[in-house]
C-alpha cells in the first residue's frame, strides 16, 4: 500500500515555485490569512456596520475597497474549488492514513474522542490566524512569498514559527 | 474582472499543489514537526528555490510585483510563536485548511472556523496591539538586499542554489 502523496515533494515544490514566480509577475505574491480577515470585515459590515465602523482593523477591510472581496479572496476561494475537485477525482490515490480527521497518531496519542480532536483543531486555528494577523503573514504570504523575497520580517518569521512548532509537536508526543 | 479570474485560477493552482503534494495530511505536517518526515520541508526548501531566482530575475527586468512585509520586530516574534502553537496543535496552516475542508476533513473545517474567529479576536485586540507589538521596534520593509548591501539577484542566485542543495542532496527523506 502507498503511503506517499499523490506527487513528490521534487514535482510540488517545483510546481509551487513556478507559482509563486508568475503570480508575482502578473499581480503579487501569494497570501492567504488576509482573506480571513477580509471575510469576518464582510460580515461585520452587514450584520453590525456600526461597530465594524468603529474598529479600527476591520474598518480598513471589507467595505468596497481595494480591501474587499477581491483578487486575495478568489484566490483563496480557487483554493477550495482547485483542492476540492483534484480531492474529489483523486480520492482513491490519496493514501488511506490521510484520509478523514481522526489521523492514526493523534488517535494512538489522545484516544478516539471525535470532540477532542475537534476542539483543539479549533483552538489551533484560533491561534494561527491572531498569530499570522500579529505577524503580517502565515506560511504561504511569510514563509513562501516572503523568504523567497528574501524579507527580513520572513526569515524572523519563519525561525520562530519552526521553532515553537517544533517544541510544541515534541511536547505533544513525549514519550511518557 | 480579469484579476478576479486570474485570482481563482492561480488560487485553483496552489489548493491542487497542496491537497496532490500532502501538506493538507496532519501526518506530514506533524511528521515535519517531530523531524521524522522531510518531504515537507523539502517541498517548502525547493518551492523557495524556485521562487527566490524566478522572483529575482523578474526584478532585473522590473517586471516583479514585490510586497516586502515590514520588519516590526515584536510584533513578527510573538506572531510566529502563536502561530507556531496553533500550527503544532491543529496540523494545518491557514492555507492547508481551507483545502483540508474542501476535501472534506471536519479537523480542517473546525480549524478554518477556528481561524476566523482568531482573526476576529485580532481585530478586537488591535488597537492595543498596535501601540505595543506593531509601531515599536519597526524597521520597515527592509530584505537581505539591503541589510548586506548586495545585488539581490546574486544573493537570491546563492540562496537558492544552497536550499535546492539540501533538498535534493544533502537531506534525507525520513529521520529515526
Amino acid at each position: 500500500m502507498n503511503d506517499e502523496p499523490i506527487i513528490s515533494w521534487k514535482v510540488a515544490g517545483i510546481a509551487l515555485g513556478l507559482l509563486l514566480t508568475l503570480a508575482t509577475f502578473l499581480v503579487k505574491p501569494l497570501g492567504v490569512s488576509t482573506q480571513f480577515v477580509v471575510t469576518d470585515a464582510v460580515v461585520t459590515h452587514q450584520v453590525a456596520p456600526t461597530f465594524a465602523e468603529n474598529n479600527t482593523y476591520l474598518s480598513r477591510y471589507g467595505e468596497p475597497s481595494e480591501w474587499t472581496v477581491g483578487y486575495g479572496w478568489m484566490l483563496i476561494l480557487g483554493m477550495m474549488v482547485g483542492g476540492g475537485i483534484t480531492a474529489a477525482l483523486l480520492r482513491n490515490k490519496q493514501p488511506l492514513q490521510d484520509q478523514g480527521f481522526m489521523p492514526a497518531m493523534w488517535v494512538m496519542r489522545f484516544g478516539s474522542s471525535r470532540i477532542k480532536r475537534l476542539a483543539a483543531a479549533f483552538t489551533g486555528g484560533t491561534l494561527l490566524l491572531f498569530g499570522a494577523r500579529l505577524a503580517g503573514g502565515c506560511t504561504s504570504g511569510h514563509m513562501i512569498s516572503g523568504i523567497s523575497q528574501l524579507a527580513i520580517s520572513s526569515f524572523i518569521f519563519g525561525l520562530v514559527t519552526f521553532a515553537v512548532a517544533i517544541s510544541v509537536a515534541k511536547i505533544l508526543y513525549r514519550k511518557t | 474582472m480579469e484579476l478576479l479570474l486570474i485570482g481563482f485560477l492561480i488560487g485553483c493552482a496552489f489548493g491542487a499543489i497542496l491537497f496532490l503534494g500532502g501538506a493538507t495530511s496532519y501526518r506530514k505536517i506533524l511528521g515535519t514537526l517531530l523531524l521524522k518526515d522531510m518531504s515537507i520541508i523539502k517541498l517548502m526548501l525547493t518551492a523557495i528555490g524556485v521562487g527566490s531566482l524566478g522572483i529575482y530575475l523578474l526584478d532585473l527586468g522590473g517586471l516583479a510585483n514585490m510586497s516586502i512585509k515590514p520588519t516590526y520586530l515584536w510584533g513578527v516574534v510573538a506572531g510566529g510563536g502563536i502561530f507556531g502553537i496553533g500550527w503544532a496543535i491543529s496540523g494545518y496552516c491557514p492555507g492547508t485548511c481551507l483545502v483540508g475542508a474542501s476535501e472534506g476533513k471536519l479537523d480542517a473545517l473546525f480549524t478554518l472556523l477556528g481561524a476566523l474567529f482568531g482573526a476576529f479576536v485580532f481585530a478586537m485586540a488591535f488597537p492595543v496591539l498596535d501601540a505595543w507589538l506593531l509601531q515599536n521596534a519597526n524597521f520597515g520593509k527592509i530584505t537581505l538586499e539591503e541589510v548586506i548591501g548586495v545585488s539581490g539577484i546574486y544573493l537570491a542566485m546563492a540562496f537558492s542554489m544552497t536550499l535546492l542543495f539540501l533538498a535534493f542532496f544533502v537531506l534525507k527523506d525520513r529521520y529515526e
